[in-house]
């Protein structure tokens, strides 16, 4: 029941944040910025209109934002929300849940392939080179957590008996698995330094040229889905950050939140401060975050 | 109180910052008279340290100080009349670094803490920056950045040294005071793998600043590109300070037993200068250069006389001595030269004999004497440590030190008849002065006295030098 | 609770990796303050609080003051006044000094570990960091071809073997005059090599190495 609850919470409250983001950048920017509900208001009105489909596309282009928003949900099925147990948890699901993620974007890319637009292909082409590098990263960080726990799971990396978290017995370590996976984090939701969600023109796009025709329902989906994985990878965090569980779930459940909110806000303030990166220091970025979390492989190599 | 020695001149160098040319240049001059008394105080009347725990008299250290002393009180007029002729810009400057510089160097020669000595020698590399730098043109400012990071660099790893030293102390769990003597008298309980590895860092930062090869890529453009008054000082005084910090370790290396090992690394290093300075000079365009290239020779022959020991450490102690007298002497008489000629490439110069006679013997009698010829003390030493190599039973190293040296003279010596006797140039344009001249030939004259007699009190201050890692004279 | 030393060194590390893979000036000066900073805190940490003299403390506010805040500013006015180009401009890529430096990292456990049993104390970490950080700034004075990064390089350098020396040795004999005379020598180091740095840019309108190179056999 709690674990139901928990995902239900998970799904509701995803799309506010990314309200946070909007307006932590509008009081940076010293404007009033749009109401932290903007997000809910967005797909509302997407999902009321109707979609418009090119007669050069196919069924695979309408199979794209079904399949990356159902993708980005299932992962979050495994999710140990605030330490409560998932709904689903079996030995390796961390595998799963990083190649469902691949799968959404897997269809992502097809639907934008299937358009044949120039553009698009340009973003698909951008956006694979980019987390075929940033997954080499994630897993590092898997084969990390798996000599930290031992465990294949996310539910026993979070919620077990011995949690991984940076309070823990080799939280210094955590410290450079955290930044890595804060700019794995940038970098696979699209946001700057790595991608500007708010910038104007297709040939500096990654992400967003890649869902230029998708409109109506379709592109509500692909928003949701998008807001979904960036909660996902921001509960990953802060699962990482969190201070030791309370004991009463409400509390708990409200503490993982504010942390969560708290890491949006800093994504807010590093949009804000930073410009994006040219294109071709992405993957110096990107390998970066990479050789971070080595070190800290290496490091537990030598130190345990 | 000992500190005086190198706190006179470090007080007297801040103050010439600030004094106007003409006071200076007599402050430079009173503050070498009184530096070389106190040497002479410390050396040959009890002067106690203040600090005993960062400062004593080990007699290696009052035979660099002695000599650092020695020569600069005869730099020091000749680089007033120098300059009179250079119209520098910044003079004050270089007379306060020069005074500075003085100050290091008695620092380090005098220090007794490893970390002393290494804040010494570090100190000695940035206030000797200015000195190579004062001509501002993009050439020194080239040698002098390369002379300050490579130094810096190579010093740094040094200290590393000494920290794996200390760190063999903590091994064997001996709790003494960290000071070269109390060290030497605990060496046979040190943790002998920490003390390699010391070595070898040590060898390797101070080598840098001693200029071995293959560590001295920056000597050859720091002493071409430095005024000839602060070249002398940086090949006869700064070299032998470096060799003061790889000695100190190698007689805490031999105490403790394993003087092999720092003798052979000592041999190899030595040998290799010699050959690489043999065959850089044999095509040599620029006398500068060649001279600098032969003091990476001469430390390589000190490093060499070192590393076999017996009679050949008393061979490297009198080599020591003769090096820095002749090469201060012959870097003098480039600046004369330079002065004259306006060049230093050699195929510019020529007609010496003619133009500047006198220069000419300063000259040619310094590379009489820097080769190994009679009557100049280097005849004395080399042959010293020669037999002492054969004796000790290293014939091949020997063999390669004999033909290495002959490559180096055969270099050498194409340069000076090229320049003394080629075709003769039509006028000069500053002509020789005496003032100028004195100095190179007294310190011409001190390296031939002391080839036939030896004052007691500086042998014996050799023999007490050598006689702890077992240096005799009678082999 | 959180191991504060290991945070410390955690950082440490972090830093010289960053800084091989930064290519923006300002951001290396950034980056080498953070170093400073969080070196000259180890030794706090390291050792038990009740042995910190008066003169301990003193000495440990002065080093954060000279590593943190003097040298960077330094390097700071210098950069502004020379007015360089702002990009690190390396001779080994980006990419490539990051996996040196992953390089170092597993070479110096291997050191470590090999050393291992003979370490005073429970500091393997540290170790490993200062042998990184050592070899770090080797490698960032070598591929970098402004002569401000090697600078750079030669302070990431140090701070590489201060560690080692607070890593190796016990602290009983290092003296803080003594130490103080070696920090002494790193900032008047700086202050010479920025003189200097402002020479060369005026003498050629820029602080390129690859322009020394006019003095060789």
């Amino acid at each position: 029941m709690e674990s139901v609850v928990s995902f239900g919470l998970a799904l509701l409250l995803a799309p506010l944040f990314p309200g946070v983001i909007l307006k932590t950048k509008a009081l940076f920017a010293g404007k009033q910025g749009p109401p932290l509900l903007i997000k809910y208001f967005t797909l509302i009105k997407l999902l009321r209109k109707g979609s418009v489909y090119s007669a050069s596309t196919t069924f695979v282009f309408r199979l794209g934002p079904l399949i990356s928003c159902a993708a980005a949900i299932m992962a979050l099925l495994f999710f140990p929300f605030a330490g409560t147990a998932p709904l689903i948890a079996f030995h390796g699901d961390v595998i799963m849940v990083f190649y469902l993620l691949g799968l959404g974007r897997f269809f992502t890319i097809v639907a934008a392939l299937d358009t044949a637009s120039p553009f698009e292909g340009m973003g698909a082409a951008r956006e694979a080179f980019f987390s075929t590098l940033a997954e080499a990263a994630i897993f590092v960080v898997l084969i990390l957590f798996f000599r930290m726990n031992g465990a294949l799971s996310l539910a026993a990396y979070f919620s077990g008996s011995q949690p991984i978290s940076i309070i823990g017995s080799q939280g210094a370590l955590l410290l450079l698995v955290i930044v890595a996976l804060f700019m794995i984090l940038l970098t696979e939701n699209s946001r700057v330094p790595v991608d500007d969600p708010a910038t104007h023109l297709e040939l500096t796009m990654i992400h967003e040229v890649m869902i230029l025709d998708h409109s109506g329902p379709d592109l509500a989906l692909i928003e949701l889905g998008a807001f979904y994985k960036l909660f996902f990878y921001a509960s990953f965090i802060a699962c990482l950050i969190k201070p030791p569980p309370l004991a009463d779930p409400v509390a708990n459940t409200l503490l993982f939140y504010g942390v969560i909110m708290l890491l949006y806000m800093v994504v807010g303030v590093v949009e804000s401060i930073m410009a994006r990166l040219k294109m071709d220091l992405v993957p110096k970025y990107i390998l970066t975050a990479f050789a971070l979390v080595f070190f800290a492989v290496i490091l537990t190599l030598e130190i345990v | 109180m000992l500190e005086a020695v190198f706190c006179l001149p470090l007080f007297a160098g801040l103050i010439a910052f600030l004094l106007p040319v003409k006071l200076g240049r007599g402050v430079l001059v009173v503050g070498a008279l009184l530096h070389l008394q106190l040497t002479l105080l410390a050396w040959l009347s009890d002067f106690p340290p203040l600090l005993p725990g960062y400062f004593s008299t080990a007699p290696a250290g009052i035979l660099v100080l002695l000599v650092t002393s020695f020569i600069f009180v005869f730099i020091a007029p000749y680089s007033i009349f120098y300059m009179r002729e250079q119209e520098m810009q910044s003079e004050p400057i270089f007379i306060g670094s020069m005074l500075l510089f003085l100050g290091t160097m008695s620092m380090a020669a005098l220090a007794e803490h490893p970390i002393v000595f290494w804040i010494a020698i570090e100190a000695t590399t940035l206030v000797s920056a200015p000195l190579i730098f004062v001509n501002r043109s993009k050439k020194a400012l080239e040698a002098t950045w390369k002379y300050v990071l490579i130094c810096s660099v190579g010093i740094a790893l040094a200290l590393l040294g000494f920290f794996f030293i200390t760190l063999s102390m903590d091994r064997a769990g001996i709790d003494v005071p960290l000071t070269f003597s109390s060290l030497n008298t605990a060496a046979k309980h040190l943790d002998p793998l920490w003390l390699k590895i010391g070595f070898i860092f040590v060898i390797i930062g101070f080598g840098t600043k001693m200029g071995l090869a293959p560590m001295h890529t920056w000597l050859p453009d720091a002493h071409s590109e430095a005024p000839s008054p602060a070249s002398a000082l940086l090949s006869g005084a700064l070299l032998n300070c470096a060799f003061l910090g790889i000695f100190k370790v190698h007689t805490l290396m031999v105490l403790a037993g394993l003087g092999d090992f720092s003798g052979s690394l000592l041999i190899g290093f030595g040998l290799f200068s010699i050959l690489v300075a043999g065959i850089f000079i044999l095509k040599q365009p620029d006398y500068k250069r060649m001279l600098a290239y032969s003091s990476i020779e001469n430390m390589g022959v000190i490093a060499f006389g070192v590393g076999i020991g017996g009679m050949a450490l008393y061979g490297a102690m009198l080599h020591l001595i003769h090096h820095s007298l002749l090469k201060s002497s012959l870097f003098l008489s480039a600046g004369n030269l330079l002065l004259g000629f306006g060049s230093k490439i050699v195929a510019q110069c020529g007609g010496m004999t003619r133009l500047l006679p006198r220069t000419f013997v300063s000259f040619f009698a310094g590379f009489l004497g820097i080769s190994g010829l009679p009557p100049f003390g280097v005849f004395v030493s080399e042959l010293l440590i020669l037999i002492g190599a054969f004796k000790a039973g290293h014939p091949v190293a020997g063999g390669l030190f004999i033909a290495s040296l002959a490559l180096v003279v055969a270099g050498f010596a194409r340069i000076v008849t090229s320049m003394s006797f080629g075709p003769s140039r039509q006028e000069i344009l500053v002509p020789e002065q005496t003032l100028r001249i004195v100095s190179p030939f007294a310190l011409l004259l001190t390296s031939a006295v002391l080839c036939v007699w030896m004052p007691e009190p500086l042998h014996q201050i050799i023999i007490n030098t050598i006689a702890v890692i077992g240096g005799t004279i009678h082999g | 609770m959180i191991n504060s030393i290991d945070l410390i060194l955690v950082l440490i590390l972090l830093a010289v990796l960053l800084s091989l893979g930064s290519s923006r000036m300002m951001a290396l000066i950034k980056i080498m303050a953070l170093q400073g900073a969080m070196v000259s805190l180890v030794p706090i940490f390291i050792e038990p609080q009740a042995r910190l003299s008066n003169g301990g403390i003193l000495f440990f506010q002065l080093m954060l003051l000279i590593k943190a805040v003097l040298i960077p500013g330094l390097l700071y006015m210098a950069l502004n006044r020379i007015a360089i180009k702002r990009e690190v401009e390396p001779l080994i890529g980006y990419h490539a000094s990051l996996l040196v430096g992953l390089g170092l990292v597993m070479l110096s456990a291997y050191i470590t570990r090999r050393m291992g049993l003979s370490l005073p104390g429970d500091y393997a970490l540290l170790l490993i960091t200062a042998i990184t950080t050592t070899g770090g700034g080797l490698f960032l004075m070598m591929s970098r071809t402004k002569a401000i990064t090697q600078v750079i390089g030669y302070l990431m350098l140090e701070n590489g073997i201060y560690l080692v020396g607070t890593a190796l040795t016990k602290h009983t004999h290092n003296i803080y005059l003594v130490e103080f005379g070696v920090l002494l020598d790193l900032l008047a180091g700086v202050m010479i090599m920025g003189i200097i740095l402002h020479n060369i840019n005026r003498a050629f309108d820029d602080v390129d190495t690859a322009y020394l190179e006019q003095l060789k056999d």
